[in-house]
């Protein structure tokens, strides 16, 4: 396996997170609370079906489960938009997060997406601004949190349900500012030129957790995280119980003034060093079965 | 008209939207308004000397300076961007500092689009939740000018966690509550529209500016939509709910001068 994460291109490591079978946020929120319940709508005007949303038990607590949701079939991909969000999906997710905060309940975050939705009826509706005041908001939502990149993580989509007490990355994810596509097209002005922009973007999980901006990367079973769902929920849900258990035991201004100093200096590792980057070696901490702690 | 005090700014030689011939001094001082109601953009220098009481401004943190951290090399490395700038005499895509304007202390944090198109960087940034936090501490009002192409990509996904960075300082200042104006400038699009530039306690676009989330380039390439006219138009944003007004700029420093009385007393 090991063999394996450092032959894959980074280009390999897009399509893996792409992939047409890869497990997608129901998939799950099905393994991790079986008895999960969803909920719909912002109460504003729409439910937005490229974000599910809902409650169900997890390790006895019960549990606020976002996750953005892509199609299996083209009339489901269809159905989701992609995966990609509009304004009224970031309302529910934060309408489900003022429920946490209410009942005391965490709040698991499983973000795969290429992007906010990037159209009219996206723009008509305020899709910057909703991004904005979700990504405001989250400071706010005082009980634990954590984000896990499942896949995609593309711009501030991605962002909009990902300020968390911690984020983690599933090995085959990515996380980027834009997509390689988006990104190609805003500095080349040519979105086929996607392959060089990933390389240049670094969004890999090791990417990441070298930079300092996710706290740990989870294993994906043998071939990734498509060959065995069960297997690849096991070991998200290991992760997320080691991450969530001294969140659980944390006071509310403890756990939001965390989360401001974590965003705040999420850079510090830059900071503390202006040639960070690539010359570091990446210290890929991926998790094992004898849950082995990893990340800091 | 205070459009004496502002530095010249390059120009066309005739307005884009009425084709009449420009004369520089004169378009200096209407502060780069043609008489047909273009707005002509600014620089962040030009826009600090027109809003800030003379000699109050007070430049903060220049001394923070971006690194090519991903080593971008393709189309254009990025450290020769950096450099290049610099050169230029520009100092990052966001300026900060204190001011006074019409004798009222502000914070005043201003895009300088000519900087890597006004992208949100680390350094930008930096600077800018530094100013909210100080802001906060200070009950200082906040406000803003946004002329942005939105994150830095050539910062990867440090930009984008600038947008949380930043937006977590700004949550702390409204908490407190302390006033925040935000001025949205042709251009304003992606991450920061979609963090700070909408979450004003007033927002403020300048007549026919462009404001988005997704530029129309990019929509037009992903959903082949045919876009309306006046689509992300200042005009459009405010319709859609997005702005409370559209001002010309020879008011917008009266217009900002009343909203700091009105939402000031008491602080």
């Amino acid at each position: 396996m090991a063999a394996q994460r450092d032959t894959l291109s980074i280009w390999q490591v897009v399509e893996l997170a792409r992939h047409r079978d890869r497990p997608y946020s129901l998939d799950y929120i099905k393994r991790l609370a079986p008895d999960f319940i969803e909920l719909h709508g912002d109460r504003i005007s729409h439910d937005d079906p490229a974000v599910v949303a809902g409650i169900g038990t997890w390790h006895g607590l019960t549990t606020v489960f976002i996750g953005q949701q892509k199609g299996r079939n083209l009339a489901d991909r269809v159905a989701r938009n992609w995966g990609m969000m509009h304004p009224e999906g970031f309302r529910k997710a934060l309408r489900m997060a003022r429920q946490a905060v209410k009942f005391g309940f965490p709040i698991i975050s499983l973000v795969d997406t290429p992007g906010a939705f990037p159209g009219e009826s996206a723009e008509e509706r305020g899709i910057s601004s909703a991004i904005g005041a979700a990504i405001m908001e989250w400071f706010e939502i005082a009980v634990p949190t954590i984000a896990v990149v499942i896949g995609e993580g593309s711009s501030g989509g991605a962002l909009g349900i990902a300020v968390a007490d911690r984020v983690l990355m599933l090995e085959n994810s990515l996380y980027t500012v834009a997509s390689p596509e988006a990104a190609a097209s805003i500095v080349w002005r040519d979105n086929t030129r996607k392959v060089e922009a990933a390389a240049q973007l670094q969004i890999t999980s090791r990417d990441l957790l070298a930079m300092g901006v996710v706290e740990e990367v989870v294993a994906e079973p043998e071939g990734g995280a498509h060959a065995d769902y069960d297997d690849a929920a096991r070991a998200l849900d290991a992760a997320l119980s080691r991450h969530m258990e001294p969140l659980l035991s944390m006071e509310p201004g403890e756990l939001l003034q965390h989360r401001y100093e974590r965003f705040r200096y999420v850079d510090s590792l830059v900071a503390a060093d202006p040639r960070f980057g690539p010359k570091v070696e990446p210290k890929v901490q991926v998790s094992a079965e004898s849950g082995d702690a990893a990340g800091g | 008209m205070y459009g004496s005090r502002l530095p010249p700014i390059a120009l066309t030689t005739n307005c884009p939207s009425c084709g009449v011939g420009l004369v520089p001094e004169d378009l200096r001082e209407q502060v780069y308004v043609c008489a047909c109601g273009h707005h002509f953009r600014m620089h962040a220098d030009a826009w600090i000397a027109m809003l800030a009481d003379p000699g109050t401004w007070e430049e903060r943190w220049a001394d923070v300076r971006p690194h090519d951290l991903l080593e971008w090399k393709v189309p254009k490395p990025y450290q020769e961007t950096i450099e290049q700038a610099r050169e230029e005499g520009l100092n990052e895509a966001v300026r900060i500092g204190t001011a006074e304007v019409a004798g009222r202390s502000i914070w005043l944090a201003v895009f300088d689009f000519r900087f890597v198109g006004g992208t949100l960087s680390i350094v930008a940034g930096e600077r800018l939740a530094r100013g909210f936090e100080q802001a906060t501490a200070t009950r200082t009002p906040y406000v803003l000018i946004a002329a942005t192409g939105g994150a830095r990509m050539q910062e990867g996904v440090l930009a984008l966690m600038q947008m949380a960075k930043v937006n977590g300082a700004l949550s702390r200042l409204h908490r407190a509550g302390v006033p925040y104006f935000s001025v949205l400038t042709d251009p304003t699009y992606g991450g920061t529209p979609a963090s700070l530039a909408l979450q004003g306690d007033v927002n403020i676009a300048e007549p026919g500016a462009s404001i988005g989330f997704t530029g129309p380039r990019i929509i037009k390439q992903a959903t082949y939509a045919d876009l309306p006219p006046g689509f992300q138009s200042a005009d459009f944003q405010l319709r859609c709910g997005q702005v409370d007004m559209v001002v010309p700029r020879t008011e917008l420093r009266e217009r900002l001068a009343h909203l700091l009385r009105l939402y000031c007393r008491g602080l």
